[in-house]
């Protein structure tokens, strides 16, 4: 009887445990959520509170004169760049809380709004354009300045990028 | 002794079952209007999509379901993902849903044909009914799909019909603001001009009819019409249509507004 209850407590102790894990995975994880890749990520770029990255629509992080102002500095490059196909490339990235930006990940859709891939070169070229804005607003909440993530689209049309929003 | 550490064993094997049978009901059993609410609250969290994921194993038609899943994905700029589950929101239900499709694929996508497709086909399944998608009038976001394929004619009948839909002085005043912007396109800069001035007759802070106006009356050289609004636009800037999730297509940026006097001043 003794060892039955200690197996009980046991074995009700180990469920709970896990599912608290589990639990405590599910909701401090998010969909979109970047984490640093030491493959892909420059070491110097830092954001400033890992634990707290909220997105770009909750702390009014920008740029500068908005996207219109993204699409007029970007126009010499992306005017150069023809990918062949129609679709759309999201670049998604993290707006530090000192306006710099790092953390690119790329998501790549058809005009039928199904996964394809553009060439990566190209998308390369498109990344290193961004790299060069200088004029990030990082977000703010209650008069601090904070990290953010950040979501850049650059519309395809027969190859070309026609718009940036 | 004994009997007490017996008792406190019983306890607290009692506690880790019930939380464990709690969790348990909370994730699968819960009435699903009640765990739908809960998952929609946590926007974006993994065990809000983990709900939704039960939600629709559970109940495979549950089309809310499917809807309220795709909004982070979409938000976040994973479309691919966003939009299989709001294609499928709309194949169980397509009155419900088809206006947000619309919706979204009109202010996040910018793709303005697939948008008044669906706005379109939304309408014909509505018959005698003037849709509000998203809480806007379904001829306003029309105009402003037609806005953005350069057919400007169009995208007037449409803001035209919307005025009447709604009457002069409840509807959306950025749709004079689209009409002043259609006329200005098309060459009319005297009509762009009134369709303006309906804007300010209803607000006079309004950035983006004198910034129209401004660029009207310089088409009209009337330079001293253009000086006095861009300096209204500048001053009326605080008051620009804005959202925190996209970029309007009539948006203006402060930026523009100084850009444009430094040339007039050159």
């Amino acid at each position: 009887m003794k060892n039955k209850l200690n197996l009980f407590l046991l074995i009700s102790f180990l469920i709970a445990l896990v599912l608290t894990i589990w639990l405590n995975y599910q909701v401090t994880n998010r969909v979109g959520d970047l984490s640093f890749n030491k493959e892909i990520d420059k070491s110097t770029f830092k954001v400033c509170d890992e634990k707290r990255i909220p997105q770009y629509y909750s702390t009014k992080s920008n740029y500068q004169g908005g996207k219109k102002a993204i699409k007029k500095e970007l126009w010499k490059t992306t005017e150069q760049l023809n990918f062949g196909n129609s679709g759309f490339i999201t670049f998604r990235f993290i707006i530090n809380c000192n306006g710099k930006i790092g953390r690119f990940r790329i998501k790549t859709i058809d005009s039928e709004l199904k996964e394809n891939s553009f060439d990566s070169l190209k998308i390369k070229t498109l990344q290193a354009s961004i790299i060069k804005l200088q004029k990030w607003n990082a977000g703010t909440w209650k008069d601090k300045t904070l990290d953010s993530y950040f979501v850049l689209n650059f519309k395809i049309e027969q190859g070309k990028i026609t718009d940036i929003f | 002794m004994k009997v007490f550490l017996k008792i406190l064993k019983v306890i607290l094997t009692i506690v880790f079952f019930s939380y464990t049978l709690f969790v348990l009901y909370f994730l699968g059993l819960a009435p699903k209007e009640k765990r739908f609410k809960i998952a929609g609250h946590q926007q974006g969290v993994y065990l809000s999509q983990t709900m939704f994921n039960i939600l629709t194993y559970q109940n495979p038609n549950y089309s809310d379901a499917y809807f309220e899943q795709s909004v982070p994905f979409n938000k976040r700029g994973d479309f691919a993902t966003g939009f299989q589950l709001l294609n499928k929101a709309v194949e169980l239900d397509p009155s419900l849903h088809l206006g947000y499709r619309g919706y979204m694929k009109l202010r996040f996508l910018r793709d303005y044909k697939k948008a008044l497709f669906d706005l379109n086909r939304l309408d014909s399944l509505t018959p005698n009914f003037t849709d509000a998608p998203w809480g806007e009038d379904i001829d306003f976001l029309r105009g402003e799909c037609h806005f953005g394929n350069k057919e400007y004619q169009k995208a007037i009948d449409c803001f035209n019909r919307n005025v009447k839909n709604n009457k002069e002085d409840w509807v959306d005043i950025n749709t004079f603001t689209y009409l002043g912007m259609c006329e200005y396109e098309l060459g009319n800069y005297e009509k762009s001009i009134s369709e303006f001035n309906r804007v300010l007759k209803q607000s006079e802070n309004t950035p983006e009819a004198h910034f129209g106006l401004a660029k009207a009356y310089l088409k009209l050289e009337n330079l001293d019409k253009v000086n006095e609004h861009i300096l209204k636009a500048e001053k009326s800037i605080d008051y620009k249509r804005e959202d925190p999730y996209k970029e309007f297509q009539n948006e203006i940026y402060l930026e523009e507004i100084t850009e444009f006097k430094q040339k007039m001043n050159q």
